[in-house]
C-alpha cells in the first residue's frame, strides 16, 4: 500500500525560482528511501512539501496524498501526529529545556490524556536508552544525543511517516552512524516508512529500498540503489553527484565490468577479489623522507587544561609544521583538537611547554599582530566569522583593516569563486558557500599560515571536493595549512601530512599513504575494501587506477 | 463560561482575593507587600490576554529568543557596572512587533534573567517597569521609528524611569512605609546607576536599532507573525 | 539529600505561601523572628557551610544599614534618644529599623530557598496548568539562554583570531561587544523561525492541549499540605481574634504573652521551621538506613568506612 504520493508536483518560490518541476513517485508502507543531489538540487524543498505544516510558501502545482487522502484535506491532528519531521540542525529544532518535555511535546499538543501520554513517553524514552538523560537539561546533551531525542521526540507520537533532513549533518562520524543505525531500526523492527535525505551517502545507501535522485529540481533517477549506482555513470557521466556515492559503488563506476554493483565495504572487498589480482609484488612501506623545508608552526611539549582542577586536554603535544604542507590532525570528536588549533593559534596558551609561530612566542607578539599577514584560523561554524549584512561589508572590513584596495577584495571573491554571493546576506548561503565566503575573509589577512577547524562540516561532497581543491592551489603558491577534522575521506584528498590525536596528544604522523595503510580502522572506505589487494591505495582513484592495471582474465574471473 | 476561561481568571483572582482579604483582615498593612501584589496585578491583565489568544508558534519562538538574547546579553556585559540590554531589546520589540509584545518581552525578561541573577520581591516590580516601558515604546512606535533622536530621547527616559521605580522599591522594602527622604536619598545614591541605565539604552538602541530592526520587520511581513496586535 | 523538594509543586507553593502571608501582614516582631530563623535554620541545610557564612556576613550588614538608617528617615515615634541636626531619633523608630531589617533578611532567606527548591521544571509545572502558551514560551528562553551565551563567546572568539576588536582598550572591547551582539541577535532571530515550524509541525497550536504530569500527588504530599493546612489555620485564626497584635508608633506596644498568643507563635514556629524539620528528619533516616546496611556488610559492626562512601 502506498503511503504516500506524488503525482505531477512541481513547486515554486515566491520569486519565480523553480524548486520542483514534475516529480512522480509512490512511497510503499514500510519502504527506505534515500533522496540525494547536490544542494539546492530541492530535495530539502520536496521533503518539507510532504509534511503541511512545514511546506513553504510558494506556487505548488500536482497532487500529494497521504494514504489516499489529498494533503490540503488531511485534519491537522493527523499530518501532525502521523507524518513526523527530523530537521537538519538539532539545536534549531529543540522546543523546551528538559528533555521530559521534549519528549512530551507532540503528545501534549495532541491533548493526550495523562496515563497514555506517560506510557508512550516510557515506552519511547526506553527505547532509546534515554532513561539515564531523562531528567536532564537539552544543554547538557551532546550533539547526538540531541538529535536523537529529537527523533524519539517525533516517534513519540506513533507517526506512519518518518522524514528526516540530512538529519547527520551536525553530527561527527561517530555519533551519525548511531544514528542512522537507529532509523535503520526504526524501519526494520517497526516496518516505520523513512524517507531520508544525505550527503554522507556511504552509510545509508547500502540501508535504502529505493534511492531517487534529484537534478535541479528534476527527477534524475529512481532505482534501488545497486541500480542506482550502476545507472547513474551511463545517465550523466559527469554529474557531480558520483563523488558522493559510496566508495565501493565509485570504484565499481570506474571499472568496466560486468557485476552486480556493490554498496557495502564488504560487498566491494569480495567484488575487487573477483575481478582483480593483487600487486606482482607488495611495494615496499614507503620511506619517510627528510623534508628540509622550515618549520613555520611548532607545539613543544605543550600541556594544556581550562581550568586547574581540570583534567588535562593536552598532554606534552608536540608537532613540527613545515612551510607550504598541508598538515591533517585527525581524531574523534571532544578529543581535544578543536583546543589543541586554539593553543597553535593563540587564543589559548599551554601551561607548559611551548608554541612557536615562525620560532617566535604566540605571546609575544604585539597585539593582533600575530594575525596580520601571519596566522589565521578559520573557526569550525563559518557563521561565526560574519557580522554584517552582506558578504561584500564583511570582506570589507578586513581591507580596511588591512589597507589593501578593493580590488584585492574582488580578486580573492574570483579566486573562490563567490563573486556571484557578495551581496547576499551570508546567512542565506548554503553550508559550501558559508565556508568559502568565510575562508575569503580570513585569506584578506593574507596569512603565511591557515588553521582550519572541521572545514568539512554540514557540507557536501561536491563543495568538499572544490574546498580541496582550493587548498591544494593555496598550498601552490606557498600557504601553510593546518586543519583538524574526523573528515578521513577529506584528509586522504588534502593533506600532504595526517596526524592522529588521541589522549592529549599526537599518537602517530605520516604521509597520507602510509599513515592510512598503517591504520586498520581509521582510514578510508577505499582503503579498507582494498587493502588485501593494494595496501598503499586510499582513495577510490588510486584503487581504481591500480585495479585497471592488474585485471584478473575473464576466465579466472568467471571460475 | 467554559473550564479553560474559567481557569484563566483563577490567578489574578486568587491573588486579588488574597491582597484584599490581608487588607482586611490585619489593619496593619505593610506597603512593601501591597505594592507588590500591585505589580504582579498590574502584570497580569496583559499576560492574561497574550495568554489567551493563543499565540502562534512563530510569535511565541520569537519572542523567546528575545527575552533569552536580553538575558545573555546581561552576561556578556557583565564586566560593565550596570549595563544591560533588556530595556533596548524590549523598545525594538515593542517599536517592531506591538506593544503587547514589548510588554511581553520586557516582563518576561526580568523573570527569566532573574532565574540566572536571583529572583526576589524586586522581580514582580522589574517585570513590571521593563513590561511596562515596552508597552508604551509599542505605542509611540512611529516616531521612535521616525527619528533617531526620539528614540534616544526614550533611551534616557526608560533608564531615568526604571531607576525611579526601582529606587520605590528599594524604599517600600527598607522602610516598610513610602518615606520621601528615604526616597530622595535612594534617588541620589543611584545616580551613577541610573545615568550608566540610560547611557546604555542609547548605545543599545543607536547600535541595534538598525540592523535588529530591519530584521524583526522582515521576520513579521515574511512569516506574517505579530499582525493582530493594538 | 532533598527530602522536602521532593515533595509535589504545588503543595511547596502553598507551603510557601501560607508560611510568608502572615508575616507579611503582621507586625509582630516575633513572627518575623521565627520566620528569620526558620528561613536561615533552612538554608543551612542547602549549602555548604562556607557558602553560608559568608551569606550570613552579608546579610548582617545589610541589615544593621537599614536599622541604622531607619531612624535618620522616619522621626515616629514619641521616645527620643538623641537629636541630631534638630531632627529627633527615637526609641521605636530604632526598633522598627531592627524590625524591617528583620523581615527584610527572612524575606531574602526564602527567596533564596524558594529558589533552590522551585526548579524552573516545578515553577513551569504548576504554570502549565493555568497558561501553557506562557509557560512554553519561559521554557524555550530559559532553553536558549546558555545556548546564546555560547554562541556570543564563539563568536567573539572567531572575530579575535582575525584580529577585530582585540586592541585592549575599553572602547574597542565594547564595540567589538555591542557588534557581536547584535550579530547574534540577528542570527538567533532567523532560528527562532525555524524553531517556530519546528513547534508547529510538533502540533503546537491544535485545540485542547494536555500536559505531561512530571510530577504526581502521593500520600505524603496530603500529610505535609495537611499539617501546613493546620498550623497556617491556626495562626491566622489568632492573629484575627488579635492576640498577635503589636504596634511600633506612636508608642511600643509590647509582646502579648497570652496563652492564645503563645499557641499562635508555637504553631507559626513549627510552620516556620517545617522545611528544616523535614529535611534533618530524611537526613537522619538516611543515616540510620546507611548504618543498618553497614552493619549488615561487615557483620554487625557499624560505622566502618562502608557508611561515608554513598554521600
Amino acid at each position: 500500500m502506498d503511503v504516500l504520493e506524488l503525482e505531477h508536483v512541481s513547486f515554486a518560490y515566491p520569486g519565480g525560482q523553480q524548486a520542483l518541476e514534475d516529480i512522480s513517485l509512490q512511497i510503499r508502507q514500510g519502504e527506505f528511501l534515500v533522496v540525494c543531489g547536490q544542494s539546492g538540487c530541492g530535495k530539502t524543498t520536496l521533503l518539507k512539501m510532504l509534511k503541511p505544516e512545514l511546506t513553504p510558501h510558494g506556487q505548488r502545482q500536482g497532487v500529494i496524498r497521504f494514504a489516499g487522502q489529498p494533503l490540503e484535506a488531511l485534519p491537522p491532528r493527523v499530518s501532525a501526529g502521523e507524518i513526523g519531521f527530523v530537521g537538519q540542525n538539532p539545536n534549531t529544532q529543540t522546543l523546551t529545556h528538559k528533555v521530559w518535555h521534549e519528549l512530551a511535546f507532540g503528545l501534549e499538543s495532541l491533548g493526550c490524556p495523562s496515563d497514555v501520554m506517560r506510557r508512550q513517553v516510557a515506552e519511547t524514552a526506553s527505547f532509546f536508552g534515554m532513561q539515564t538523560w531523562f531528567r536532564r537539561e537539552v544543554k547538557e546533551l551532546s550533539g547526538g544525543q540531541k538529535q536523537l531525542l529529537q527523533l524519539a521526540s517525533v516517534l513519540v507520537m506513533r507517526p506512519r511517516v518518518l522524514i528526516l533532513d540530512e538529519p547527520t549533518a551536525q553530527l561527527g562520524p561517530i555519533a551519525a552512524s548511531e544514528f542512522l543505525a537507529s532509523v535503520y531500526k526504526l524501519n526494520r523492527e517497526l516496518g516505520l516508512t523513512v524517507i531520508l535525505t544525505e550527503h554522507r551517502l556511504e552509510e545509508v545507501f547500502p540501508m535504502a529500498d529505493r534511492v531517487l535522485m534529484l537534478d535541479h529540481g528534476r527527477k534524475l533517477l529512481l532505482e534501488a540503489p545497486a541500480e542506482a549506482g550502476r545507472r547513474l555513470r551511463s545517465t550523466a557521466p559527469d554529474h557531480p553527484m558520483l563523488a558522493a556515492l559510496p566508495s565501493a559503488v565509485r570504484i565499481y563506476q570506474e571499472l568496466d565490468t560486468a557485476d552486480v554493483c556493490p554498496l557495502t565495504v564488504k560487498e566491494g572487498k569480495e567484488f575487487l577479489s573477483r575481478h582483480f589480482l593483487p600487486y606482482g609484488e607488495p611495494e615496499a612501506p614507503a620511506q619517510s623522507i627528510t623534508d628540509e623545508r622550515p618549520v613555520i608552526l611548532e607545539a613543544k611539549e605543550a600541556w594544556f587544561r581550562y581550568q586547574r582542577d581540570l583534567p588535562d586536554v593536552l598532554r606534552g603535544v608536540s608537532l613540527q609544521v613545515r612551510q607550504g604542507e598541508i598538515f591533517a590532525i585527525l581524531g574523534g570528536n571532544g578529543s581535544g583538537k578543536t583546543t589543541l588549533l586554539h593553543l597553535l593559534a593563540g587564543p589559548r596558551e599551554p601551561y607548559r611547554g611551548k608554541v612557536l609561530v615562525e620560532g617566535q612566542k604566540t605571546r609575544s607578539f604585539a597585539k593582533g599582530s600575530l594575525y596580520r599577514r601571519r596566522l589565521a584560523l578559520l573557526p569550525q561554524d563559518p557563521q561565526t566569522v560574519f557580522l554584517k549584512k552582506t558578504v561584500r561589508e564583511d570582506l570589507r572590513e578586513i581591507t580596511r583593516l588591512m589597507g589593501t584596495p578593493e580590488s584585492e577584495l574582488e580578486a580573492m571573491a574570483e579566486k573562490l569563486g563567490i563573486h556571484g554571493l557578495l551581496d547576499r546576506h551570508p546567512y542565506d548561503l548554503s553550508g559550501g558557500e558559508q565556508q568559502k565566503a568565510a575562508l575569503a575573509k580570513v585569506l584578506l589577512l593574507q596569512p603565511r599560515i591557515l588553521l582550519l577547524d572541521e572545514p568539512t562540516k554540514g557540507i557536501d561532497p561536491g563543495a568538499k571536493e572544490q574546498l580541496a581543491r582550493i587548498l591544494l592551489e593555496l598550498q601552490q603558491e606557498g600557504l601553510t595549512t593546518v586543519l583538524v577534522t574526523h573528515d578521513v575521506e577529506f584528509a586522504a584528498l588534502s593533506a600532504s601530512r595526517c596526524a592522529l590525536f588521541f589522549d592529549g596528544e599526537v599518537v602517530s604522523q605520516d604521509a597520507p599513504a602510509a599513515f592510512f595503510a598503517q591504520n586498520h580502522f581509521y582510514t578510508t572506505a577505499a582503503s579498507r575494501m582494498a587493502r588485501h589487494l593494494y595496501p598503499q591505495a586510499v582513495t577510490c582513484h588510486q584503487v581504481s587506477q591500480l585495479c585497471r592495471s592488474h585485471p584478473k582474465k575473464r576466465e579466472e574471473a568467471t571460475a | 463560561m467554559t473550564c479553560s476561561s474559567w481557569k484563566r481568571f483563577l490567578v489574578p483572582a486568587a491573588v486579588a482575593a488574597v491582597v484584599l482579604a490581608g487588607a482586611l483582615l490585619f489593619p496593619q498593612q505593610y506597603y512593601a507587600w501591597i505594592s507588590m501584589a500591585a505589580a504582579v496585578i498590574a502584570c497580569l491583565p496583559l499576560l492574561v490576554r497574550f495568554e489567551r489568544r493563543s499565540p502562534a508558534a512563530g510569535e511565541l519562538t520569537v519572542l523567546a529568543v528575545l527575552v533569552a538574547i536580553s538575558s545573555a546579553g546581561r552576561f556578556a556585559f557583565a564586566w560593565i557596572p550596570a549595563f544591560k540590554p533588556v530595556t533596548a531589546v524590549t523598545v525594538l520589540s515593542a517599536m517592531y512587533l506591538g506593544p503587547e509584545s514589548g510588554f511581553i518581552v520586557g516582563a518576561l525578561s526580568a523573570l527569566v534573567s532573574n532565574f540566572y541573577f536571583g529572583q526576589g520581591p524586586w522581580t514582580p516590580f522589574q517585570m513590571f517597569a521593563w513590561g511596562f516601558l515596552g508597552f508604551l515604546a509599542g505605542l509611540l512606535s512611529r516616531p521612535l521609528q521616525k527619528s533617531k533622536a526620539w528614540l534616544c530621547l526614550y533611551g534616557i527616559w526608560a533608564g531615568l524611569l526604571y531607576s525611579l521605580i526601582m529606587d520605590v522599591w528599594t524604599t517600600l522594602w527598607a522602610d516598610g512605609t513610602f518615606v520621601l527622604g528615604r526616597y530622595l536619598a535612594a534617588c541620589a545614591s543611584a545616580l551613577p546607576f541610573t545615568v550608566m541605565y540610560a547611557a546604555s539604552n542609547v548605545v543599545f538602541l543607536l547600535i541595534l536599532g538598525g540592523p535588529v530592526g530591519e530584521k524583526l520587520q522582515r521576520i513579521k511581513e515574511k512569516y506574517g507573525l505579530f499582525q493582530n496586535q493594538a | 539529600m532533598d527530602t522536602f523538594a521532593s515533595y509535589h509543586p504545588a503543595a511547596l507553593l502553598g507551603y510557601f505561601m501560607a508560611v510568608l502571608l502572615p508575616a507579611m501582614f503582621s507586625a509582630n516582631p516575633a513572627l518575623h523572628l521565627l520566620v528569620l530563623l526558620g528561613g536561615l535554620a533552612f538554608w543551612a541545610l542547602l549549602v555548604p557551610g562556607r557558602t553560608f557564612a559568608g551569606d550570613l556576613a552579608f546579610y548582617t550588614l545589610l541589615s544593621l544599614m537599614i536599622a541604622v538608617t531607619n531612624p535618620l528617615f522616619s522621626h515616629n515615634g514619641v521616645t527620643p534618644l538623641f537629636f541630631l541636626n534638630g531632627n529627633p531619633v527615637t526609641l521605636e523608630a530604632v526598633w522598627y529599623g531592627v524590625d524591617m531589617a528583620v523581615m527584610l533578611v527572612a524575606v531574602l532567606y526564602w527567596c533564596k530557598c524558594f529558589h533552590r527548591v522551585m526548579s524552573d521544571d516545578k515553577l513551569l509545572f504548576l504554570l502549565a496548568g493555568t497558561a501553557s502558551s506562557l509557560s512554553l514560551l519561559i521554557s524555550s528562553a530559559i532553553r536558549f539562554v546558555p545556548e546564546l551565551k555560547e554562541r556570543i563567546a564563539r563568536v567573539h572568539q572567531a572575530q579575535k583570531a582575525m584580529g577585530l576588536y582585540s586592541s585592549g582598550s575599553y572602547v574597542d572591547r565594547l564595540l567589538g561587544g555591542l557588534r557581536v551582539f547584535s550579530a547574534v541577535l540577528s542570527w538567533s532571530l532567523e532560528c527562532a523561525v525555524e524553531t517556530g515550524q519546528a513547534m508547529k509541525g510538533r502540533g503546537y497550536g491544535l485545540k485542547g492541549r494536555s500536559h505531561y504530569a512530571l510530577f504526581r500527588l502521593r500520600p505524603r504530599d496530603g500529610w505535609f499540605a495537611a499539617v501546613t493546612l493546620c498550623m497556617a489555620a491556626a495562626v491566622v485564626t489568632v492573629m484575627a481574634r488579635g492576640a498577635l497584635t503589636h504596634d511600633f508608633y506612636p508608642k511600643m506596644t509590647g509582646l502579648s504573652a497570652a496563652p492564645e498568643a503563645l499557641l499562635g507563635y508555637a504553631a507559626y514556629g513549627v510552620l516556620a521551621a517545617l522545611p528544616f524539620l523535614l529535611e534533618a528528619a530524611g537526613r537522619c533516616r538516611w543515616h540510620l538506613l546507611l548504618r543498618r546496611c553497614a552493619r549488615q556488610d561487615t557483620g554487625g559492626e557499624p560505622g566502618k568506612d562502608g557508611v561515608r562512601w554513598t554521600y
